[in-house]
């Protein structure tokens, strides 16, 4: 306890907690329960989190499946345009007529 | 106490997937979380709850346990976050008046000069419960430190080390909410 406290309320705050003492001393054992619900709390927490992570990988590798079909399809179209510059209606007529374009 | 428990032992154990160690542990931690939720926690509150709360912390955090202290000093830290935090939640009271209290609160306040001899168990209660009304006018950082000075008796250096705050701001908190403590003490000795 505080040793500078002498003025009258002082006491008195210092006599109540003395009163309440024992309703502040905490308990050595834990209740009955407590310790296998929070076992399985943490049971339920460490699957919520696995779940978590297997949701998250999975939705990682759809992100890069989808990337990877937009990459090649980016790609043959351009490879496909390598063509030339023409229209699509201008070099199919190109292409009927057997023109050579240099 | 963390001599009579493999602490380091009981963490390895833990996070290999021994359920027993984790039990062990809950065990070893639980008269540590007990006080510290008894003390800073007001007396109607869930009680197993938050310490159910706090023990999930401590596990979940685990990882940061660097082991350069006690286990136990560290979930102290941890234990009282989580009750400060509690109490931030908790609206703050406006000052207490006296016929805020009960019958058996009066009785008890009128009698606290004569407490030379231990109160029965309602007694105790209902001291504790004037305690409580108390300190709930003031913040839960104030609240917590009266406790930890008056009730406990811990040195300035030791709450440092709990809360985190630096020595001069704890002095400063102390200069700050005796007054007030005081004043309402007064008050409640005025309304008589």
């Amino acid at each position: 306890m505080n040793a500078d406290m002498n003025s009258p309320e002082d006491q008195k705050w210092q006599s109540l907690l003395r009163l309440g003492a024992s309703t502040f001393a905490g308990e050595t054992e834990p209740p009955y329960g407590l310790i296998s619900q929070t076992l399985a709390r943490l049971r339920a927490q460490e699957r919520q989190q696995e779940d978590l992570e297997r949701i998250g990988w999975r939705a990682l590798l759809a992100s890069f499946a989808a990337l990877v079909i937009a990459a090649t399809v980016t790609l043959s179209v351009a490879f496909q345009d390598q063509g030339g510059d023409f229209e699509p209606g201008v070099r199919s007529v190109l292409q009927m007529d057997n023109i050579q374009v240099s | 106490m963390d001599d009579i428990l493999d602490v380091d032992g009981c963490l390895r154990r833990w996070k290999d997937g021994d359920e027993a160690a984790a039990e062990e542990l809950i065990g070893h931690l639980y008269p540590v979380i007990s006080k510290i939720v008894r003390t800073h926690l007001p007396r109607r509150d869930d009680e197993k709850d938050l310490v159910q709360e706090i023990l999930m912390k401590t596990f979940s955090k685990l990882h940061q346990y660097k082991g350069d202290a006690p286990i136990t000093h560290w979930v102290s830290r941890l234990a009282l976050t989580t009750c400060l935090d509690r109490l931030r939640a908790q609206k703050i009271r406006p000052e207490i008046r006296r016929s805020d209290l009960t019958p058996e609160e009066s009785d008890v306040f009128d009698a606290a000069w004569l407490s030379g001899s231990s109160p029965d168990a309602s007694g105790a209660i209902a001291a504790r419960d004037l305690v409580d009304k108390i300190l709930a006018s003031l913040s839960p950082e104030d609240r917590s430190l009266i406790l930890m000075v008056d009730l406990e008796g811990r040195s300035l250096q030791e709450i440092s080390e709990t809360t985190g705050w630096t020595i001069s701001k704890i002095k400063m908190r102390l200069f700050r909410v005796r007054p007030q403590l005081r004043q309402m003490i007064h008050k409640l000795e005025e309304r008589k």
